[in-house]
């Protein structure tokens, strides 16, 4: 794809990726066809500090492991109420880095 | 005791970001089970397993996180267990168990301190080792190949 394309892409979404994968994003991308731009461009990103909030209110229930796609994950949480309240402060720290290494996924797919 | 080297590369916002918190990982969870001594290890070992796929460097203060941990765990164990058995049995005070205890107490406090340093220094992106942990966690973690 065209560099300046890439470049919007990266300006618009870098937030939503680890900083030391966005130049691993921005070579794959550099790589990959022009036909994909318009599937890319469709592609939802969570958005980490939306997740941290959610995870604050609603971590006991699992409802942020829920909506990053561990669903598994999420009714663990969910049947033991965050893990007594463990799993829940644990996952106040993890959720931001879980959430971008999901949109970093899902971006994987396909590129 | 404490001290700051030149890790193998410079390590990114988010990077520094997940090492910190293994270190504040340890301290937070003391809110969820103050009384028992296991809580700190069980949460710092959770956030452990959750980035053995991370990068090098967070991976690595991880691993001197928990085993700082499990050296707490000893100590503390013993002493929970010795003022429990004092607090319910026939057994009484002693001496030795106030040594012990306010040994467990200096114990704790430092590395209580020695944790909180760390978790700042990490957060800017410092690589903080400890005596003696950090050469331990050199032999567990290793970098990608």
């Amino acid at each position: 794809m065209e560099v300046q394309r890439v470049d919007m892409f990266i300006i618009a979404n870098g937030k939503f990726f680890e900083s030391h994968q966005v130049a691993i994003v921005r070579d794959r991308l550099l790589e990959v066809d022009d036909s994909k731009w318009a599937i890319i461009q469709t592609l939802q990103f969570k958005n980490p500090t939306t997740m941290l909030i959610v995870s604050l209110l609603a971590g006991s229930l699992g409802i942020d492991r829920f909506m990053i796609g561990d669903t598994g994950l999420g009714i663990g949480k969910l049947l033991t109420c965050g893990g007594l309240g463990v799993w829940a402060i644990i996952d106040l720290f993890m959720i931001m880095g879980a959430t971008r290494e999901k949109n970093n996924e899902k971006l994987q797919t396909v590129i | 005791m404490i001290a700051t080297k030149e890790f193998d590369y410079e390590p990114g916002e988010h990077e520094s970001e997940k090492a910190s918190n293994s270190y504040l990982m340890s301290l937070v969870a003391i809110i969820a089970g103050l009384p028992l001594p296991i809580i700190n290890l069980i949460a710092t070992f959770a956030f452990y397993m959750g980035n053995k796929n991370g990068t090098y460097f967070v991976r690595w203060h991880c691993t001197q996180a928990l085993l700082s941990q499990i050296s707490m765990l000893f100590v503390n164990s013993y002493g929970f267990w010795w003022s429990v058995s004092i607090a319910f049995t026939a057994e009484e005070i002693t001496n030795k168990y106030i040594a012990f205890i306010l040994a467990a107490i200096i114990f704790n406090l430092s590395e209580f301190i020695a944790t909180v340093y760390t978790a700042i220094q990490t957060r800017k992106g410092k690589h903080v080792t400890w005596w003696f942990y950090s050469e331990i966690t050199n032999l567990i973690c290793k970098a990608n190949k």
